[in-house]
């Protein structure tokens, strides 16, 4: 229907979740219309974050040097982790104030049923991270689903197993199942964090 | 077709779509399997997330739309199975459970015995969450192919109906075979061959027992005649 460039962008845009073919219409000829200057800045902005935002090595989380600026911090209790799903996992735990010790980011959850199996996720890393660092408690916060749980169980029966002195914690009640820990507003997330129960 | 209409199933798979929505996996009691977008339900203050999690047994309000899926318009929990989900061997159970339903049942034929095969092995995952066990979920996956019609021949030899000396399966011939038909085959105990017999014959609630290697032999059995005839991968039982 358009010229192949402008098909292409509005294939690219409409990769973005949220945004369907109209949607993505509408920003690819917004972008058309937007001086050279403005356009370009977006392209820039998308290849600086991809040249120079990594994994943290040590907990997965985003990080612009090879380890990430928690993980630097020293006045982080290291006896501490919080195990996630996902990066932006960490930012509504952040905003808490609840948690002053580090984290360890999965990089998703089990879901054999999506091809998700153990080895696909940084849990080797995070055994090995339990078993050496003087780790106290580990604190599992992955998402109130399904899969949330069983990564949660899984993690509970593979840390009894190799770091039996280790208290394995999971948020309290109070987010509701189904829902995902990004959208959860900081009072709910507070209130979970104190109230977390050995698993 | 009616723009709306009503429904009874359970929640296979669930996936994160766009900003806030899943695409679920049902499978239906009269429609098979039903794609449908559950709107907003990832956002904590949503009504219906908590009961469209998988493995739930729920009835559903669904409007057919133009495109493929349909969208979730009210949910009532028929039962959330919410025991079976604090153990980790029931959850994991019961996830296979789903995961084979989803795999051998891809059509809009709804099929009634495989639906209530399904609601029965999770409301028995969830009473007994300590029953879950491979020799209970091989019991399921039997009457399953079973109502999928991929039952393996287990009464004769598959290839030349001798009654005797069953000795072999062949997943090619798609059951036992005897001594003279084993090329093809694997040697199958009769330790196995009893067990899958009795797991046909016994309710699911009174799955027979049998050592390690049979269940082993049993799994192969089931997954191979599965992956030759039904085109379909199943995981081992675990
Ligand atoms: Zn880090
Ligand atoms: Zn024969």
């Amino acid at each position: 229907m358009f010229a192949p460039p402008v098909n292409r962008l509005i294939t690219e845009l409409a990769r973005f979740p949220g945004i369907g073919q109209r949607t993505a219409q509408r920003l690819a000829f917004h972008l058309l219309r937007a001086s050279d200057e403005e356009a370009l800045a977006l392209a820039d902005a998308i290849r600086e974050v991809k040249e120079t935002v990594g994994h943290c090595e040590i907990c997965f989380n985003l990080a612009t040097d090879p380890t990430c600026r928690i993980c630097q911090d020293e006045r982080r209790d290291g006896d501490v982790l919080c195990v996630v799903e996902e990066p932006s996992d960490v930012i509504p735990i952040e905003r808490t104030n609840e948690f002053r010790g580090r984290y360890h980011v999965l990089g998703g959850a089990l879901s054999p049923i999506d091809g998700v199996d153990p080895e696909d996720l940084h849990i080797v890393e995070l055994l090995g991270r339990v078993s050496s660092n003087g780790v106290r408690e580990v604190v599992v916060a992955t998402n109130a689903t399904t899969t949330g749980e069983a990564t949660a169980l899984y993690l509970a029966d593979a840390m009894r197993e190799r770091a039996p002195a280790v208290t394995v914690t999971r948020l309290a009640s109070g987010l509701p199942v189904g829902s995902d820990l990004e959208y959860a507003d900081e009072i709910t997330l507070g209130k979970a964090f104190r109230g977390r129960r050995e698993l | 077709m009616p723009a709306s209409f009503k429904t009874e199933a359970v929640v296979l798979r669930s996936i994160r779509f766009g900003e806030a929505d899943r695409v679920l996996h049902l499978y239906s009691a009269d429609r098979g399997r039903i794609g449908a977008v559950a709107k907003g339900v990832r956002r904590i203050r949503s009504r219906m997330g908590g009961r469209l999690e998988p493995l739930a047994r729920v009835r559903l309000v669904l409007h057919q739309g133009r495109g493929d899926l349909c969208t979730v318009t009210s949910v009532d929990t028929v039962h959330a199975h919410a025991a079976l989900r604090e153990h980790r061997a029931s959850l994991e159970h019961a996830a296979a459970a789903c995961e084979a339903v989803l795999r051998l049942f891809d059509s809009a034929e709804p099929n009634r015995a495989a639906y209530n095969l399904l609601c029965h092995q999770l409301a028995l995952l969830d009473s007994e969450p300590g029953g879950a066990g491979r020799a209970q979920s091989l019991a399921f996956r039997s009457k399953l192919a079973l109502a999928a019609g991929f039952a393996p021949e287990l009464a004769s030899c598959a290839a030349c109906g001798e009654a005797d000396h069953l000795t072999g399966f062949s997943p090619v011939a798609g059951g036992v075979v005897c001594a003279s038909c084993e090329a093809g085959s694997f040697a199958l105990d009769a330790e196995t061959h009893k067990f899958m017999v009795k797991a046909l014959a016994h309710p699911l609630s009174e799955a027979p027992q049998a050592p390690d290697r049979a269940l082993a032999q049993a799994d192969r059995a089931l997954g191979e005649t599965l992956e030759h005839h039904a085109h379909v991968r199943l995981r081992r039982v675990g």
